[in-house]
């Protein structure tokens, strides 16, 4: 036991370390949009919807693969952010098939965005609205349209028990407020197999940034 | 994590634009973010170095800089025309980091767009993302103006995230600075460069006539 607590020191030390090196450069994030921007500029909406979505598949591709023997050691993984699906983000999970990610990864970009340059592109959200219309309602802006293709992509590349995880979108609250949760007939389903009921889903939007439920296939 | 998904995309944008396509597209986002950010306007080289000290300049966007007033830049008058300045951090370094913790490692590409900028327009490039943020420097001299003269930026010395550097003996010359100066200050920056008053009759250039 104190071997496992001296570890999980040792671990959380590596971690808040690891943060503080890491800590994402304004200039990289506001280039990363503009890099996009000049995309939707010669390709359209639909153009760099597909260019967003082989963007964030590419990037789980090059990610090592996972395997667990049991659904609590993918949840451990998962909770000390070693798993593909929490390398890039905060969660915690309130139910075993319930993921809530704390701040959302590219808030940042978006505030260093919105301080520097000004306001958020139309096209960012014009982009999201063809991902939601032709692909999956989810998205807000086309950072949206990348985390959740990654996402899905990601949990292709995990297997507990032998079966893969399947992950699913329930809401997404964006850097500036605005919400967008699963279509009225998705969410009694999405509600069921994460775990949790509509009004513990409010309690969590109300200061988190999404909301997701991973389930074995 | 936008940064990241934007590495794993260099190895794919040059092996289907090449790595000359991915630098022309890099030097348009530098050019691009320094035009969406906007004109400035000083007084004079304290207002500047204020600014630039509180984080009120575009240069602040690349994170913290360090105007090194103790070397002014002067021109063949004795007038100072300009200074050194200098980034602890490389911008891209972050980035390298997260990119090792998270996928394994940076693309081939990273330096194959490094070293094709080298060769084709300045030898000054450590990783692919000097090309973008050495134009957003170079473009953002364009738009500020400190004492009613526009700015002019030399790229001087940088350290890449695995230690090599690189040092533009032809601009310090032009600027009349020792390269044994600007080598020891990338024992505790990884980037220099020197911001100078456009069109300064500069020593170096005084010497070469």
């Amino acid at each position: 036991m104190i071997g496992e607590d001296t570890k999980a020191s040792k671990r959380r030390g590596a971690t808040s370390m690891r943060a503080t090196a890491i800590e994402s450069n304004p200039l990289v994030d506001v280039a990363a949009h503009l890099f996009l921007e000049d995309i939707a500029d010669k390709q359209g909406a639909a153009g760099m919807n597909t260019y967003l979505m082989s963007l964030a598949t590419s990037l789980a591709r090059s990610m090592p693969e996972e395997e667990y023997d049991t659904w609590e050691d993918f949840l451990d993984a998962l909770r000390a952010g070693d798993s593909i699906l929490s390398t890039f983000e905060t969660i915690f999970t309130p139910t075993d098939h319930c993921v809530v990610t704390t701040v959302n990864p590219f808030e940042r970009g978006w505030l260093e965005y919105t301080k520097r340059i000004g306001k958020y592109s139309r096209i960012h959200y014009d982009v999201a609205e063809y991902y939601n219309a032709t692909v999956k309602p989810g998205a807000i802006d086309t950072t949206c349209i990348i985390h959740q293709t990654f996402r899905n992509a990601a949990a292709e590349r995990i297997r507990v028990g032998g079966r893969r995880v399947k992950c699913a979108q329930i809401a997404t609250i964006h850097s500036d407020g605005t919400k967008k949760v699963a279509p009225d007939e998705w969410l009694p389903i999405l509600l069921e197999k994460a775990g949790i009921t509509r009004t513990q889903l409010n309690m969590f939007m109300r200061n988190n940034a999404i909301i997701w439920c991973i389930y074995p296939e | 994590m936008l940064d990241v998904a934007l590495v794993s995309l260099i190895q794919d944008m040059s092996e289907k634009a090449g790595v000359e396509g991915t630098i022309q597209y890099w030097l348009r986002v530098g050019e691009s973010l320094a035009n969406r950010m906007g004109r400035e306007a000083y007084m004079g080289w304290p207002s500047f170095n204020v600014a630039l000290r509180e984080g009120r300049t575009a240069y602040s966007i690349e994170g913290k800089v360090t105007a090194l007033t103790d070397l002014a830049i002067t021109d063949v008058d004795g007038d100072v025309v300009g200074y050194i300045y200098a980034n602890e951090q490389c911008v891209f370094v972050p980035t390298i980091i997260r990119v090792r913790y998270s996928v394994g490692d940076v693309p081939k590409a990273d330096q194959a767009v490094a070293e094709e900028y080298n060769n084709s327009i300045r030898n000054t490039a450590v990783c692919n993302f000097c090309v973008i943020h050495q134009k957003f420097r170079e473009e953002v001299a364009r738009n500020i103006t400190v004492a009613d003269q526009p700015l002019e930026c030399y790229q001087l010395a940088n350290r890449g995230f695995t230690g090599e550097t690189k040092i533009a003996e032809d601009y310090l010359k032009k600027l009349g600075i020792n390269p044994e100066y600007v080598r020891s200050l990338l024992r505790n920056y990884s980037c220099v460069y020197a911001l100078v008053m456009k069109g300064a009759r500069l020593r170096g250039e005084e010497v070469e006539e």
